[in-house]
């Protein structure tokens, strides 16, 4: 087991290395928007595009030949070097350590609730199926996985901020994190995330749930004396718990980036998203890159996690084959 | 109490499923008994409603869509059919346990041996840890299980089909129930190791006095350790009577076509026909399309009244037993119950 | 029960996909209308290419189509011949699979809300002029309702008690900019096929190939293609699009290549998966054919096998490369010289409490769309599903 473990690790560092140098060669082979607008200044000011053109390049080690050019930007970015934001004028990391916060103060609350909810509701359809509550839970399923979040965003504020007043319109970095005001202005972008990501973490343990409610095991437990209750949590939701594990952070990690890239910028959150999303608006390559290799990192430690957390749950893994 | 005392008396039972498509009257008024320590058994072929009569006595089967629609299941005195779901808990496992067909997907894959049989103690028992623990390896012991407390850290998927049937058999032998139902026990696993199994039930059964109600489609089994026997066809009930009574004077054509297809008797492919649609079983005998005796009147009516026949509480459902009965039996060689070695005929797998 | 293996029989692993695309055969008259079918394409495509003047596929008809014009003829076609073709000729398996998938209400429902939309998004982009700016024109409310009269700048219909109502002018209203937006959903309805059925079949394509090369080939072919596969389901596909949209630019035609190029990771694994299952199946009929090539087995064999669940993921796939559309445009980073329905709804957010109307109505519309595809894609797994197929016990 530790040294399928190891052999998880030694590949999330090598996928890494490979997003990392991916990114180089994208970034080496793409003409760089910011020397095109300086030549292009330069031009109109009279001066020579090309002198300036090299001046920018020796200055940013462009001249240099592409091998030292990708170490060096392997070096930077492994030393989490990764560079600095003209339009935000700090450096990359710094901006994104600012953001992160923002995000995870309503991406934290939304994960717990739609994990909570999601495994119950599911679980409840499974033990319920066909009965009223499996139809409402199902309909409610469809509903989050189909319904665009920024657009339910958008509506929900018109309403609830607009027409009602009940929630702030506007994002306000100004008040305490844990405070009223707070809670209020996160309110909206929580239940947007929590409906998108609660739906598919639904009908995901409600088919493993179903899975197992059939399962002889079942009925040998139930055969044994052990009641509903038990049934249901020892010898349905342990063993579907295995899979779980798997969409939990696979699936989730996935669609939790995507939707609070969209729900940062309907809401005005200064989190991830809402940098990101400003970067590539003004065209900040060194922040774009930055802004997106986080999710990216984040989701190769979620796969990895998974993978070990699978390992600890199923005692039938087979090593060797993976 | 005597021997002779019913442990369980199921009346005119009737269980139903309901589908999308229909009503399956699975079960369609059985009656039958079990004594204390004695070993009745159930044969029919695949689809006969053997699984769905033995799971109807503590309420096993899925309900919806299952349900018992008439009867009465007496156990101990105990009215089942009127029981709460509380009551029904607490009388299985601890007084009428169940071992199933496939071991294979019979025990949780994500929990040890050991966490399995102390669940099955630790319900109905008021024990300690220490005393279920060596109760658990005493009974790993007694099921034949070697190195036993070793073996309770083990995971199911580290143990062989035979094995793991054993560790189901010392499951339901935890609480000392006075019933047994085993449905197909052996059906899953090769010949040795099913004749190592049944051996095992019959020296446990004559240990601990229990009561075994044993499902089976093989006529072969059933001469190892039946006393009592009783042929089930589409939900009824087609002959029942001693296992001696039943092999000997065989009065059904069903139950003569099952003995047919035991290993060196005439017919090979198994009984010409198949089962008649569960929604829309047949008027009269429910038999009658593949019966070679039929006659007019088999086809209309109902399932033809009881007659007593030759021998002890020997009893068939046929309007022409009399003509059909012969002891076409003896002159096969097949002897229930004698001798007791015979291990072959546990090869027609459905 | 025992209809059960007769309608088992009816099924897409059943059908004789040599009939249909093996023109080396005996040429039937299938083969060959389909084979002409596919050369006119080409020759379409080629022509367009070499000879056409720039700009002009036909000048004499005003027809000018683009890259994305001749991918969008290539997937209709290649779902007509493999989709529609096999259907309309094994009524029997049709009968089975409908007969299972009308059972789903909604999905019925869903399916007559696609094919509305798809005949609606077909034609009117044809017939209807793409919608203006004309500012004169903004901010007119739909039919059968009314705003305060200072919105609009000059209210269409009548002004009754200072409020503006609608009128049939503008049946669902205009946005800021005067563009009238019954239109603007009509041509939205355009795009969002677009990207949902070239991104899909481009991906159901690649992944195909390579799920079934995969389990057919194994050995190195195997590692490689899966380990591939393992990186690119690693980095968030979102991400990954909008890495390549900033760097290259977003014209519709490049999201949907690179959504098609990128996306295929996890169907490809499907694929493989179910093709692997077969493989000892299809080492014993091999053995049996002697002489059976490769192409035959994959085709006979592995192809058919992995049709449902490849059917089915596919279903599934487009739901999500219409709503990823829908952001990166309701983001201002789409095509811009396209109607998408993310931008329009884009469009209206600043006027939310003032004008509802723009944002809300285009954004029914992609919630009913992935909507519908959600409930075809569950239907088709519950109807494929062979445990749903008969008695189970
Ligand atoms: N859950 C169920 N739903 C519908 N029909 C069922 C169900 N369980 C059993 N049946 C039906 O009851 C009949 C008897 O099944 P069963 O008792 O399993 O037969 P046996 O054990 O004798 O092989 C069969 O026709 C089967 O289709
Ligand atoms: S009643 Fe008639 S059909 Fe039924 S078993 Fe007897 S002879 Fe055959
Ligand atoms: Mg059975």
């Amino acid at each position: 087991m530790a040294v399928y473990i190891l052999r998880r690790i030694t590949w999330a560092i090598v996928a890494s290395l490979i997003v990392l140098s991916l990114t180089f060669l994208l970034l080496y082979f793409t003409p760089d928007t910011q020397l095109t607008e300086l030549q292009f200044q330069a031009a109109q000011a009279g001066n020579d595009p090309e002198r300036v053109g090299e001046a920018y390049e020796r200055y940013h080690g462009l001249d240099q030949p592409i091998h030292v050019q990708y170490l060096e930007f392997m070096t930077n970015m492994v030393s989490l070097n990764w560079g600095w934001s003209e339009t935000r004028s700090q450096p990359v990391t710094t901006a994104l350590v600012e953001a992160i916060p923002y995000s995870m103060m309503y991406a934290v609350p939304s994960i717990l609730l739609s994990t909570i909810l999601g495994i119950g509701i599911g679980l409840y359809s499974a033990t319920h199926q066909y009965t009223r509550g499996d139809y409402a839970a199902t309909a409610f399923a469809f509903f989050g996985l189909s319904i665009p979040d920024f657009w339910f965003a958008i509506v929900l504020l018109v309403v609830f901020g607009g027409m009602l007043g009940w929630v702030p319109i506007l994002f306000d970095t100004s008040v305490a994190t844990v405070s009223y005001a707070n809670v209020t202005q996160l309110l909206l972008p929580v239940t947007v995330l929590t409906l998108t990501s609660v739906a598919s973490l639904m009908r995901y343990s409600r088919a493993e749930a179903l899975e197992y409610v059939e399962a002889a095991f079942v009925k040998t437990a139930k055969a044994k004396g052990v009641s509903d209750r038990r049934i249901l949590y020892r010898h349905i939701f342990r063993p579907a718990s295995v899979p779980l594990a798997t969409i939990l952070v696979g699936d989730l990690v996935g669609i939790i980036f995507v939707a609070s890239y969209l729900i940062e910028v309907v809401f005005g959150i200064p989190g991830l998203g809402t940098l990101s999303y400003r970067a590539i608006v003004n065209q900040d390559t060194a922040l774009v890159v930055g802004t997106v290799l986080v999710p990216t990192f984040l989701t190769i430690i979620g796969n990895l996690v998974q993978d070990i957390a699978y390992t600890v749950l199923d005692p039938r893994i087979d090593y060797g084959d993976r | 109490m005597t021997q002779d005392d019913p442990l369980l008396t199921v009346e005119n039972l009737h269980t139903s499923f309901h589908t999308d498509d229909g009503t399956v009257n699975a079960v369609d008024g059985v009656d039958f008994t079990v004594r204390r320590g004695e070993t009745v058994c159930l044969v029919g072929e695949s689809g006969s409603g053997k699984t769905v009569a033995c799971e109807s006595i503590t309420q096993l089967f899925k309900r919806p869509p299952g349900e018992i629609t008439a009867g009465s299941i007496v156990f101990d005195g105990i009215e089942l059919t009127n029981c709460s779901e509380r009551e029904l808990t607490d009388i299985r496992g601890a007084r009428i346990s169940h071992v199933f067909q496939n071991p294979q997907n019979a025990l949780n894959p994500v929990y040890t041996i050991g966490w399995q049989l102390l669940e099955a103690i630790e319900l109905h028992q008021d024990v300690s840890r220490a005393a279920a623990r060596a109760e658990a390896v005493e009974l790993l012991d007694r099921v034949g299980i070697s190195e036993a407390s070793d073996r309770l850290e083990a995971y199911p998927h580290e143990l062989s089909g035979g094995m793991k049937q054993r560790v189901m058999i010392a499951m339901a032998l935890a609480c000392q129930p006075d019933l047994l139902i085993a449905d197909e026990p052996t059906t899953a696993l090769d010949v040795t190791i099913q004749a190592q199994i049944l051996r095992l039930l019959k020296d446990l059964q004559a240990e601990y006095g229990i009561g075994i109600l044993f499902v089976t489609h093989d006529l072969g089994v059933v001469a190892e350790i039946a006393d009592r026997v009783v042929v089930l066809y589409a939900g009824k009930v087609m002959e029942r009577g001693t296992v001696y009574d039943v092999f000997e004077t065989p009065c059904h054509p069903y139950t003569r076509a099952l003995l047919d297809c035991l290993p060196g008797r005439g017919s090979l492919g198994g009984i010409p026909g198949s089962l008649p649609d569960p929604m829309a079983p047949p008027a009269g005998c429910r038999f009658h399309d593949r019966c070679p005796d039929a006659v007019p009147d088999c086809s209309t009516g109902d399932q033809p009244a009881f007659e007593s026949v030759v021998g002890e509480d020997h009893e068939v459902s046929c309007l022409h037993y009399r003509t059909a009965a012969e002891p076409t039996v003896l002159e096969s060689g097949v002897e229930p119950r004698r001798p007791s070695e015979r291990t072959d005929g546990g090869d027609t797998h459905d | 029960m025992s209809s059960d293996s007769d309608s088992r029989r009816n099924t897409f692993e059943d059908v004789d996909w040599d009939e249909i695309d093996d023109t080396a055969r005996p040429i039937s008259h299938r083969a060959l209308a389909i084979a002409s079918a596919y050369a006119i394409f080409v020759g379409g495509v080629a022509y367009d290419v070499l000879l056409a003047p720039e700009g002009d596929t036909i000048a004499s008809l005003g027809l000018s189509l683009q890259a994305l014009d001749w991918l969008y003829i290539l997937t209709l076609l290649t779902l007509v011949v493999f989709g529609l073709v096999p259907l309309s000729e094994h009524r029997r398996m049709t009968a089975h699979y409908w007969n299972q998938f009308k059972k789903n209400t909604a999905a019925v429902v869903s399916l007559g809300y696609l094919l509305v939309v798809f005949a609606i998004g077909s034609i009117g982009p044809r017939v209807l002029e793409k919608p203006r700016v004309d500012a004169r024109n903004a901010y007119q409310p739909p039919v059968f309702t009314s705003v305060e009269s200072w919105l609009p700048v000059d209210c269409v219909g009548p002004v009754v008690n200072d409020r503006c109502h609608g009128t049939w002018a503008h049946p669902l209203g205009t946005t800021h900019e005067g563009k009238d937006i019954l239109v603007s959903v009509i041509y939205g309805m355009e795009v969002s096929m677009q990207v949902g059925l070239i991104a899909a079949f481009i991906t159901v394509t690649i992944a195909t190939v390579v799920g079934i090369s995969a389990a057919y080939f194994g050995g190195w072919v195997d590692t490689v293609l899966m380990r591939y596969v393992d990186l690119q389901i690693t980095f968030p596909t979102f991400f990954l699009y909008l890495v390549v949209v900033y760097l290259y630019g977003g014209s519709l035609f490049s999201m949907i290549v690179i959504f098609g190029l990128l996306g295929w990771g996890s169907i490809a694994r499907i694929v493989r998966s179910e093709a692997l299952q077969r493989r000892e199946e299809t080492y014993v009929l091999a053995a049996k054919n002697a002489g059976a090539s490769s192409s035959w087995t994959i085709r006979r064999h592995l192809l058919p096998n992995v049709s449902n669940s490849v059917i089915t993921a596919a279903t599934l796939l487009i739901p999500s490369l219409i709503l990823f559309e829908a952001s990166l445009a309701f983001l201002g980073l789409g095509d811009p010289t396209v109607p998408s329905w993310g931008g329009l709804i884009a469009s209206g957010r600043n006027d939310l409490q003032y004008a509802w109307w723009i944002s809300t109505i285009p954004g029914v519309f992609l919630f009913g769309t992935i909507l519908a595809f959600n409930f075809i894609g569950d239907a088709l797994r519950d109807a494929f599903d062979p445990r749903s197929g008969g008695g189970t016990t």
